[in-house]
């Protein structure tokens, strides 16, 4: 049985040890906001925070979030910067097919708790291993940029 | 697999030695993880050493003070950083750690290596064990000490024979004065596996060399120091010349298919030379720019009145839009898929019984349960649901499984038992149209044979003033949509099948589905949408067929997407042309004369490919007037997995070597690029290429003048490594299928019981704007608001059929299917308003929220649409429906495209001629597609479709081995991350229309993509002189050109 915690709630589950993270919450925990885009952490598109930091769902094996913290999209609203990276990246139109925003919010997410005056700069390092095939990341870049001007509103 | 979690490194060490034990230690995983997915056996137990290891940075080591805990925030260098203090890093310290400590030249290379994600999990310790991380060359270069359990080792020593686990690194600080040199050479500018990585440490006295240390590797480069090279220039003044033939000589790096050993010795050398001896830069060549006197079209920008939100643009973003592969139930059965184990070979025998003998495995289908015709294909039926005879590339089906998990499918996948025998593999679309060459279908591999022959091409050569010719190579792009192709089938409790796959057309896969399942269209419901992605790969039938027969022969509903891995096996891919244009002009630049010949590959069966290579016939001379022409295109069949539609559909191959060749005659002219094109322009009005007629509302004038005038036209700038040029290209795409193939939509309005306004449209939301668009017609033709309208796509149980959601037409279908039903429908809702308040119709108009009083100018509804469908008898609500085909020309002796939409490119690049590498810094589109619909949607198609051309022309294709695929995820399939797009973008729409133009608003999927690859071209020829002709652009090429650029002797 693997024992973490899951968006603030307690979870366990037989896993085998090497079963990634990304395949448990979406295969065993039917828990599909996370999405697995190629499976090698080359994408971005399974990201979780693992206490606090954006990983690749589907690196982490089951081993390695044993009595860890994880928070997936579905729990985004309790994060601080949860809030105005969905009104910000909404407000700018920044996806297309969105199949890339779970893991785009989530390591955003992981950045903005650390460093909520994000520049452009900044922002795009924390993106590299995000790969969006729709938008030109522009739009993404313009909506998180929003997200940070509204945190510094708030 | 197990975990062992030692208590002691003693015990980790015991259980490492066992030879019993097969194991492995670990402590991120994530190399291992790679590994694994590359094929490599998962060891049965794996030892978690991370928490035996120090981590952290101790910038001042002595042997009196430890390291801190594992956990422990690293110490910052920079606030202690004292020359040749040593410093002892924890082998598990985070790459992520490393990157912020800022340590000399290790947290740059540490920056350098993966993404941020994989550095928070990623040690050092880690990327020291698998001995070729792209961190060695930077410890190398520091002379790094190991602390292991074998004792101290110099790291040089220990990657000759590693023993041991690795405790520590120690390393001594370099001075301050000391010259740091670091560099990483991918495929791309951000996260890619390394091509080499490079790192050296210099001090200097008295000008000369004092101290050096020059270390390469990365990839598959094995790490070392070039202790030659260092020993002969140690004593020497620093000089480029010197270092970059010292370094030469002594590296002998390997080859792989992505790189050259050449490519690697060059670069190392230059970019050695380059980071120890910086080469000045230049002086800027200015160039003649006539100021424009037309005003610059203003950018799109979302601050505008017109700026609305997409209506599942919040779900997206909150992770809570259902995805069709997103569907879970307690009762669905997991489904795989096996693929074919030889690119060209007879199936002699399929045994299954072993896997449906497995316990939990619930159907096991192949070929003898296809009930109906084996075989699909948009165009022709050549593709075989599941394999029969024979495999023709690995992608293909050969059999199918649902279970009652993902591992038991895969177990049982492993269990299905296929005889073949090898065939020879077609791997070239040249050789397969050799008479000796094996025929992959029944007969020749040849699929289409087209073109055409106007005045008299031969004289007008002999008689032109210039003549330029080439061949033009384009890449096996593959769509990369981040959803791979999935999605759940089951039989109803009514008897009617339903296959929820994201998809194209709707109405056509269950076409091709009834075919194959001897079924009814009527007992099929296909729900194709949404879909994350498509882009051309999800037109063609994809897992449907495999999906359906096990739903069928289950009887249970079972779900299935293909891993990214098998995603690019199996899915389709952008046809690669082989482009050879012959172009000619007289000494005043109009065009004479152009021969266009291309050789195309289809891949192993036909789908849309013919298509493609007409529609790129169809652009064989772009938007330009030439007098004598002869094309001649053909396709074959080849072993290399499928093509098919791309966004494009050709037209962007085909631009990418008229615009070049034009740019190459403007040169030969002396003629400013700009000018090259506005004597040759087609006149508005005039027939198009085939002799067919155009429909209005031409704008090629306007896009040409906006190109002419753009910012852009910077002088040619040298930093000393960056050359920087600019380049233009038009764009010309043709809207619609063509004259020859059925062009037709329907769509309908109603005002359902809880009074929505409902469009129902058979296109499919795949992240283009589809439901944006619909709100966005019928709010502004009827007069509502966009929060009225309720879209309803994608599903043959509920929506018409409008045709396919390709080849630009969708804004179209989606204007006109408002323009239609509006005026029927808003008579229907104002007649039923009349009846409620006793007003005469006349009296009434529509408001956003329902129907209001023309004579009181309030802004609340009189009616509201729920009060007014409240009302109204459930039967008699409000609908209208409308049926009509896209607009086409009467001609029908070739398949001709009526509406074009026109633009123009142009682009900023940087080319590095230090490694090869190009930087598109700025990317400014013009474009002319008629009335902006919605203004989210269409600057995110066009700059997303410029991205795409951007990937094309810098770094993406699948490369092909002998039928294999050798790029075969995303690990080095190449796609643009944020570090690769533009560093500006900037989007221009000119929306008018010719009076009396009925048309609308033109197709946006494809326009932006169409003159990025010509414009990238141009801008390094700007810079460097020469012109690339292979895409993606080799960086060896780059590097070439600088050695003759202009200017390139220091």
């Amino acid at each position: 049985m693997i024992r973490f915690t899951l968006n603030g709630t307690p979870v366990s589950i037989a896993a085998p040890p090497d079963r990634s993270l990304a395949t448990i919450l979406r295969e065993d925990l039917g828990q599909t906001g996370s999405k697995i885009g190629c499976a090698i952490g080359r994408c971005g598109a399974c990201m979780v925070l693992l206490d606090g930091q954006a990983m690749n769902g589907c690196l982490l094996m089951a081993w390695q979030v044993a009595g860890r913290q994880i928070t997936t999209i579905e729990g985004i609203a309790s994060h601080p910067a949860g809030a105005a990276l969905l009104r910000g990246l909404t407000e700018e139109n920044a996806f297309q097919c969105g199949y890339c925003a779970p893991g785009m919010v989530i390591a955003l997410a992981g950045l903005l708790a650390t460093t909520p005056a994000a520049d452009a700069e900044t922002i795009k390092a924390a993106l590299t291993g995000n790969l969006c095939r729709c938008t030109g990341y522009h739009s993404i870049l313009r909506g998180a940029l929003r997200a940070v001007a509204l945190l510094k509103d708030a | 697999m197990r975990i062992l979690r030692p208590a002691t490194l003693t015990e980790a060490l015991a259980a490492l030695r066992d030879p019993a034990a097969a194991a492995a230690a670990v402590a991120g995983g994530t190399a291992h993880q790679l590994q694994w997915s590359q094929g490599k056996p998962r060891p049965e137990l794996l030892v978690e050493i991370g928490p035996l290891l120090p981590a952290g940075i101790l910038p001042d080591y002595s042997a009196n003070n430890r390291l801190p805990p594992p956990g422990a925030t690293p110490s910052d260098f920079s606030q202690k950083n004292r020359a040749g203090s040593l410093i002892r890093i924890g082998a598990a310290t985070t790459l992520d750690a490393l990157h912020h400590a800022n340590l000399p030249l290790l947290s740059q290379a540490a920056a350098d290596v993966a993404a941020p994600g994989i550095r928070r999990l990623a040690t050092l310790g880690g990327s020291i064990g698998w001995g070729a991380g792209c961190l060695l060359p930077a410890l190398l270069a520091l002379d790094a000490q190991l602390d292991t359990t074998g004792g101290p080792v110099a790291l040089a020593d220990w990657l000759t024979a590693p023993s041991g686990l690795i405790l520590a690194i120690e390393l001594a600080a370099p001075p301050p004065t000391a010259h740091l040199v670091w560099r990483k050479i991918g495929l791309r500018a951000g996260f890619s596996p390394a091509i080499l990585t490079l790192a050296a440490v210099m001090t200097r006295t008295e000008g000369r060399i004092a101290t050096l240390s020059l270390a390469v590797g990365g990839g598959i480069v094995p790490p070392q120091r070039l202790t030659t090279a260092e020993a002969q220039l140690i004593g020497t003044p620093p000089n480029a010349a010197a270092i970059e033939a010292a370094v030469a000589a002594a590296f002998s790096p390997p080859a792989c298919p992505l790189r050259s050993a050449s490519f690697r010795r060059r670069v190392a050398a230059r970019a050695l030379a380059q980071g120890l001896a910086p080469r000045a830069a230049a002086p800027p060549q200015p160039r003649l720019h006539l100021a424009s006197t037309t005003p610059p079209l203003p950018p799109l920008t979302r601050h505008s009145p017109r700026w609305h939100n997409r209506p599942d643009m919040e779900t997206k973003v909150a992770g809570t839009l259902p995805y069709l592969t997103d569907t879970r139930r307690p009762d669905m059965l997991v489904g795989r898929i096996l693929r074919a184990a030889h690119p060209h070979a007879r199936i002699l025998a399929i045994d299954t019984a072993a896997a449906e003998a497995l316990p939990g495995v619930a159907a096991v289908v192949t070929h003898r349960d296809v009930p109906g015709l084996n075989a699909f294909g948009i165009l022709f039926p050549d593709q075989p649901a599941l394999c029969h005879d024979k495999v023709r590339h690995l992608g293909d089906p050969v059999a199918a499984v649902a279970a009652c998990d993902d591992a038991t499918a895969e177990a049982a996948l492993a269990l299905i038992r296929v005889t073949y025998a090898p065939l020879p593999v077609v791997t070239d679309a040249e050789a397969a149209l050799a008479p000796e060459a094996p025929p992959i279908h029944d007969n020749c591999n040849l699929i289409t044979d087209l073109g055409l022959t106007r005045g008299d091409p031969d004289a007008a050569f002999a008689t032109a003033a210039h003549v330029v010719e080439d061949i033009y190579v384009t890449p096996r792009q593959m769509h990369g949509f981040l959803e791979t192709e999935g999605g759940h089938a089951e039989l109803l409790p009514d008897g009617t099948l339903l296959v929820a796959v994201g998809g194209q057309h709707g109405a056509r896969d269950r076409s091709q589905l009834a075919r194959i399942l001897n079924r009814p269209e009527r007992s099929i419901r296909v729900i194709t949408s949404p879909t994350g992605g498509a882009f051309g790969g999800k037109d063609e039938l994809t897992v449907q067929p495999a999906l359906a027969l096990l739903a069928l022969k289950a009887g249970a509903p079972v779900r299935l997407q293909l891993s990214r891995a098998e995603s690019v096996r199996a899915g389709i891919k952008r046809n690669p042309m082989r482009l050879h244009l012959r172009s000619a002009c007289d000494a005043e630049g109009r065009l004479l004369a152009q021969e266009v010949t291309v050789i195309a590959d289809a891949g192993a069966y036909a789908s849309l490919s013919p298509g493609v290579l007409e529609t790129a016939m169809e652009h064989a001379a772009g938007p330009y007037v030439i007098p004598n022409i002869r094309t001649r295109g053909r396709l074959a069949y080849t072993n290399n997995g499928i093509c098919g539609a791309f966004r494009g559909f050709g037209a962007n191959q085909m631009a990418y070597a008229v615009e070049c060749q034009i740019d190459r005659l403007a040169a030969a002219c002396g003629l400013d690029p700009a000018e090259m094109r506005r004597r040759n322009l087609r006149i508005p009005g005039s027939p198009g290429f085939l002799g067919q007629r155009v429909a209005p509302s031409e704008r090629l004038a306007e896009m040409l003048t906006a190109a002419a005038g753009s910012p852009l036209w910077q002088p040619v700038t040298d930093d000393g490594e960056w050359i920087t040029g600019t380049g233009m290209a038009l764009m010309w795409q043709g809207n619609g299928l063509g004259t020859l193939p059925t062009d037709e939509a329907e769509g309908t309005l109603r005002l359902t019981p809880d009074g929505a306004v409902e469009v129902l449209c058979g296109l499919d939301e795949m992240g283009q704007g589809l439901l944006a668009a619909l709100q966005a017609s019928v709010a502004d033709r009827l007069g509502i608001a966009r929060a009225d309208v309720r879209p309803v796509t994608g599903d043959t149980g509920c929506t018409p059929d409008s045709g396919s959601t390709t080849a630009s037409r969708g804004g179209y279908v989606v204007w006109t299917i408002a323009q239609n039903t509006a005026p029927g429908f808003t008579a229907q809702l104002l007649a039923g308003a009349a009846r409620l308040t006793g007003l005469p119709p006349e009296a009434l108009r529509l408001v956003p929220g329902g129907v209001a009083e023309i004579a009181r100018n309030l802004p609340d509804p009189l009616v509201r649409f729920a009060d007014l469908a409240h009302a109204l008898h459930p039967q008699g609500l409000p609908v209208e429906t409308t049926a009509f085909a896209f607009p086409k020309t009467e001609y029908t002796k070739g398949n001709a495209r009526f509406i074009f939409c026109a633009g123009a490119t142009v682009a900023r690049v940087a080319a590095s001629r230090v490694t090869g590498a190009l930087r598109v810094t700025d990317l400014h589109l013009h474009t002319a597609a008629g009335p902006v619909i919605d203004l989210a949607a269409y600057l995110g198609q066009m700059e997303g479709g410029a991205v795409q051309g951007l990937g094309f022309t810098l770094s993406e294709d699948i490369l092909m081995q002998g039928g294999r695929m050798l790029t075969a995820n995303l690990d080095t399939y190449a796609m643009p991350t944020i570090l690769d797009a533009p560093d500006r973008m900037q989007i221009t729409a000119l929306e008018t229309l010719d009076a009396g133009d009925p048309y609308g608003p033109r197709g946006a999927g494809e326009l932006g993509i169409g003159g990025v690859t010509p414009a990238i071209c141009n801008a390094v020829a700007d810079a460097l002189g020469r012109w690339p002709t292979v895409t993606p652009i080799p960086p060896e090429t780059i590097l070439t050109f600088a050695e003759t650029a202009r200017g390139a002797t220091p």
